[in-house]
């Protein structure tokens, strides 16, 4: 009985329809379509012959497997009328001398970007993991305490006016410098440590051009036995090197970080016009894209290290600086304005 | 810090151009920022840090220049001739606070005529940016930018009862000051007063009643040491800066005073005539303690990783000033000058050296060891977000943590509490941390609209501040805002899951948040029994002209649940058996309910259960609905017969029968 032998429909189905993939593997002209179109669809064709088994199915399985092989017919049909499609037009040319235009444009999917500023982030970190560093994190609402006397900046320190910030609290803060994270992880654990901490950053600044009252640093530390200022200076060359460039050159002038002793500022040769001055090194060949410095001995006090024993140099840079100066963009709103007409540029 | 070029070499020998005096100044840690020509001089724009206030002289520039490039160092003609009139007639000078005044000196000058100053000393102010007024308010301008010790000079005459009182204030005085500005002082405060009254706020500003005018025949030059801490409370409750307060928050040489006054003293001379009177009223310490600090050569070398010879950092050592008291073996012995203030450790004498041996002349090396570094778990969670996402054609976007306190911003998807608002904010548009992203992503929407882009698929990985203890909870956050249909961003969403090998099924709650979504489409979605994150449509009111849905969810729990750990499965070897069903439910049966029959019923060999249509109408009776479903069956261990697939497919069919009422449709 037929029923018997078509127990499993489904089955059945899926067999009609890996004969109808196998038989179009031979289809090279329009007639041989054709054909097969006739066979599937035809009025004594396959599919119809499916449609006549239905009579001879329990009730309760007529509906889906009717709904099964009408959903297959329309398979069959797409199929077929694509191959149909295909060989026609192919024909079609031939009669006429039409020619298919391969420089017309590609239907290209949307794509999408990572924020500037993340990728700059992400570049950051990649070279610093290669250097051994893991990424860390701190919380951006802190005590004062780690923003301020913990970094070796005691209140009423008239190096207090040089961090202006944002208060929620007497002693609660937004801190104003990721150095925050040096403390954190360090009292957390023992050296060696090698860090670099990325995260947002809050000054009360007046919006313009150059200023924000949020942007990202990047926070970098090492501690450990025998770490010196060559170091530090062999560690920042390497990541200017291989981030800005093999020809850059790096320059070190003295500064003043309350958190580190000897403290630099770090200028890497101007990109721009090759050292020779333009308006975005100011006409002095050197830009500023970090500062750094010898962990101070009060910093490795606050968190219980012996500052015999171990020295570190940590050092840290503006995210939207240094992607301004790679990109070449003279406004630093452009990263929180979000137009997809910047973002997509990067 | 404005110094003149030509001024400076009165000071110093050198035979350097301004640009290469420049390039030495910031190779010594003094960042010249700008070089102005000013007639036939130069004016040097100096960046000092803030813990050099012995750069904020000229002197002590100079200073700085003889040991950067080895010149001589000279300071400035101090010599004059008293009267013999005793200053003991002409004032009586006492001290109530030593401690915020831990030195006062104070030199009476007579006669003088008020005059404009000479034409050198005019030209050499102006160069520097400080505007003429007379020769003797000139000379304390000129002497504090030589030297850095401010000065003040009081009309003599003006003085109340000849005397200069020292003391804090009292409640309900006032002054008004040079500037004009009038103040009310506070009992914390520290002021010069005269026998009556304040006549000056100590080391920020003269007042205008003692000032010197045209009318001044007598003066009295008051030069002193004022507590650091004590000057810049003053100043920033006051509301008055000066370059006399900048100078004492930072901290003067306190055995410069007296040279400084005796230098005014000669140019006042020099400038307006006049004699002065014999003495000097001084009261506190002549001398203060000197410091003593030992350089290990050791430890040089430790910090620095360069071998520099002892005789080598003597050398700077000395240029400095510093005074060598014992060098043997490997330590130096040192007194530290008075006007190095910032220096009282072995590790400031380390910085010391390396600064004038050249940061650029220690080597650039590493001898740090080899480390390998892993990713942590936050890390390759926001990878992953990301790589799939702007895969998927979605664009990251960054937006303030800082917003301001509208009813949307307000929208607290996560705590009960309210935001956490900043005590001291620049605008009311930036006062408030924020409690959910997506306010900011419906306004970048906004911006992108008014700038001609109207379709937008947007993320924003970032944190959410909500009241916490000490500290709030900062939680971690993904939003999305795609203009696509519900079941589009819905369907990213769960393969967005499942990249993070979250497995587990959410559950989808009704929710209503009227600020953000539309009615009946908007869900709180929960995974393993907690709230994860929220989606729905975007509300009309949001005024897009695209439909839009919006979702937030808690990146941290994700973080927890997701699961990077990858392990083989043996691929099937059997065939699956497809069925495909079509079932008329009740139209308030959501899928869900459907689907958790099916696995309810617990049929092994059901494999997949996927939904495929829904379908209301013709043949459909009124207040049910047909859905469609495709079921996959597979056994591991062999292939499934025809009956196995049957039987398994009627107890799912009896299930959904007797649980939810739904009957197979039939053709």
């Amino acid at each position: 009985m037929l029923f018997n032998k078509y127990i499993c429909m489904s089955d059945k189905l899926e067999e009609v329809k890996r004969n109808l993939q196998n038989e179009t593997k031979t289809i090279t002209t329009l007639k041989d379509a054709e054909q097969l179109k006739i066979k599937y669809l035809g009025r004594k064709g396959v599919v119809n012959d499916l449609m006549k088994l239905i009579p001879a199915l329990p009730t309760e399985k007529r509906a889906a497997f009717g709904q099964q092989v009408n959903s297959l017919k329309i398979e069959i049909t797409d199929i077929i009328e694509e191959f149909i499609k295909k060989l026609s037009s192919e024909a079609i040319p031939k009669v006429k001398n039409e020619i298919f235009d391969i420089t017309l444009p590609g239907k290209r999917p949307l794509i999408g970007k990572k924020h500037p500023l993340t990728q700059t982030i992400d570049d950051i970190k990649e070279v610093f993991a290669r250097l051994g560093f893991d990424v860390a994190y701190g919380p951006e609402v802190e005590l004062e305490y780690y923003n301020f006397e913990a970094l070796n900046i005691p209140s009423d320190h008239p190096s207090r006016t040089d961090f202006d910030t944002f208060y929620i609290r007497d002693d609660v803060l937004l801190r104003s410098q990721t150095s925050t994270v040096q403390i954190r992880i360090m009292e957390k654990r023992k050296p060696p440590i090698r860090i670099i901490a990325p995260g947002r950053v809050y000054r009360p600044d007046t919006v313009d051009a150059r200023h924000s009252f949020m942007f990202h640093q990047v926070e970098g530390l090492i501690v450990d036995e025998g770490v010196s200022f060559a170091d530090l200076k062999g560690v920042l060359n390497q990541f200017i090197k291989t981030y800005f460039g093999q020809n850059i050159q790096m320059r070190l002038r003295p500064s003043f970080f309350p958190f580190t002793e000897p403290s630099a500022e770090v200028d890497i040769s101007c990109s721009i016009c090759g050292g020779k001055g333009c308006s975005v090194c100011s006409h002095s060949g050197w830009v500023e894209i970090l500062g750094a410095g010898m962990v101070d001995p009060n910093v490795f006090r606050a968190v219980h290290y012996d500052e015999e024993k171990y020295t570190g140099f940590a050092f840290g840079m503006g995210v939207e600086r240094i992607t301004m100066l790679k990109y070449g963009i003279c406004d630093i709103r452009f990263f929180y304005e979000n137009d997809i007409r910047f973002l997509s540029q990067f | 810090m404005k110094i003149s070029y030509n001024w400076l070499k009165e000071y110093v020998c050198i035979c350097l151009s301004p640009q290469e005096l420049a390039d030495r100044l910031t190779n010594v840690g003094l960042v010249v920022t700008d070089i102005q020509p000013v007639d036939d001089d130069f004016c040097l724009d100096i960046e000092v840090t803030s813990n050099r206030p012995d750069c904020l002289g000229i002197i002590g520039i100079a200073r700085e220049v003889a040991a950067a490039v080895d010149g001589s160092f000279y300071f400035p003609e101090t010599n004059f001739v008293s009267a013999h009139a005793d200053i003991s007639q002409f004032i009586n000078v006492s001290v109530e606070e030593p401690i915020l005044c831990p030195r006062y000196t104070a030199r009476v000058v007579r006669h003088i005529t008020v005059a404009p100053s000479p034409e050198w000393m005019q030209k050499r102010l102006k160069c520097i940016g400080l505007r003429p007024v007379n020769n003797i308010v000139d000379v304390t301008n000129y002497v504090m930018m030589e030297t850095g010790q401010p000065l003040h000079a009081f009309d003599l005459d003006r003085l109340a009862g000849q005397k200069i009182i020292v003391r804090k204030a009292r409640i309900g005085e006032e002054i008004v000051a040079i500037n004009g500005a009038r103040r009310a002082l506070f009992h914390d405060m520290l002021v010069i007063a005269d026998g009556k009254k304040p006549v000056a706020i100590a080391g920020v500003m003269g007042g205008a009643e003692t000032e010197v005018s045209n009318l001044t025949r007598n003066i009295l030059l008051e030069c002193a040491q004022f507590e650091q801490r004590q000057v810049r409370r003053t100043s920033r409750a006051l509301g008055i800066s000066s370059d006399s307060s900048y100078r004492f928050e930072r901290g003067i040489d306190p055995e410069g005073i007296d040279r400084a006054s005796q230098r005014a003293v000669w140019l006042i001379k020099d400038c307006a005539g006049g004699e002065t009177a014999d003495g000097t009223v001084t009261l506190g310490p002549e001398r203060h303690e000197t410091k003593k600090i030992t350089l290990r050569m050791e430890r040089l070398h430790k910090v620095l990783g360069v071998e520099i010879k002892r005789d080598v950092a003597i050398d700077i050592l000395k240029k400095l000033q510093f005074n060598i008291l014992n060098a043997v073996d490997n330590f130096i012995d040192l007194e530290v000058p008075s006007f190095r203030g910032d220096i009282s450790r072995e590790i400031d004498l380390i910085e010391e050296v390396a600064r004038i041996y050249g940061y650029n002349n220690i080597p650039t090396k590493t001898s740090i060891n080899v480390r390998g570094s892993i990713k942590n778990k936050f890390e390759i969670v926001e990878d992953t977000v990301r790589q799939f996402l702007t895969g998927l054609g979605f664009y990251e976007v960054k937006t303030f943590s800082i917003v301001d306190t509208s009813p949307l911003q307000s929208l607290n998807l996560w705590s009960d509490k309210g935001g956490i608002d900043i005590a001291n904010p620049l605008r009311l548009e930036e006062s408030r941390l924020r409690t959910s992203l997506l306010p900011s992503l419906i306004n970048t929407k906004r911006y992108n609209m008014h700038h001609g882009t109207e379709q937008i698929k947007i993320f924003e990985i970032a944190k959410v501040y909500l009241a916490g203890n000490k500290l709030p909870h900062e939680k971690n956050c993904l939003s999305i805002l795609a203009d696509t249909d519900f079941l589009t961003l819905k369907g990213i969403f769960e393969s967005f899951l499942v990249n993070l090998g979250i497995l587990s099924k959410c559950e989808w709650i009704t929710f209503s948040e009227p600020r953000l979504f539309k009615d009946e489409r908007a869900a709180r979605i929960h995974l393993d029994g907690m709230a994860v994150g929220y989606f729905g449509e975007a509300s009309q009111k949001l005024g897009f002209k695209t439909l839009s849905c919006l979702l937030e969810v808690d990146l941290d729990v994700l973080l927890e649940k997701s699961n990077f750990i990858k392990k083989y499965q043996n691929l099937l070897q059997y065939p699956a058996v497809f069925r495909d069903l079509a079932v008329i439910v009740n139209e308030e049966t959501p899928w869900s309910s459907i689907e958790k029959c099916i696995m309810d019923a617990k049929v092994a060999l059901v494999t997949e259960i996927n939904f495929f249509d829904v379908y209301r109408g013709k043949q459909i009776p009124a207040g049910k609905k047909s859905i469609a479903l495709n079921l996959c069956f597979q056994a591991t261990d062999r292939t499934l017969k025809n009956e196995e697939v049957d039987s398994a497919q009627q107890i799912i069919l009896d299930t959904l029968h007797k649980t939810l009422g739904a009957e197979l449709r039939k053709a």
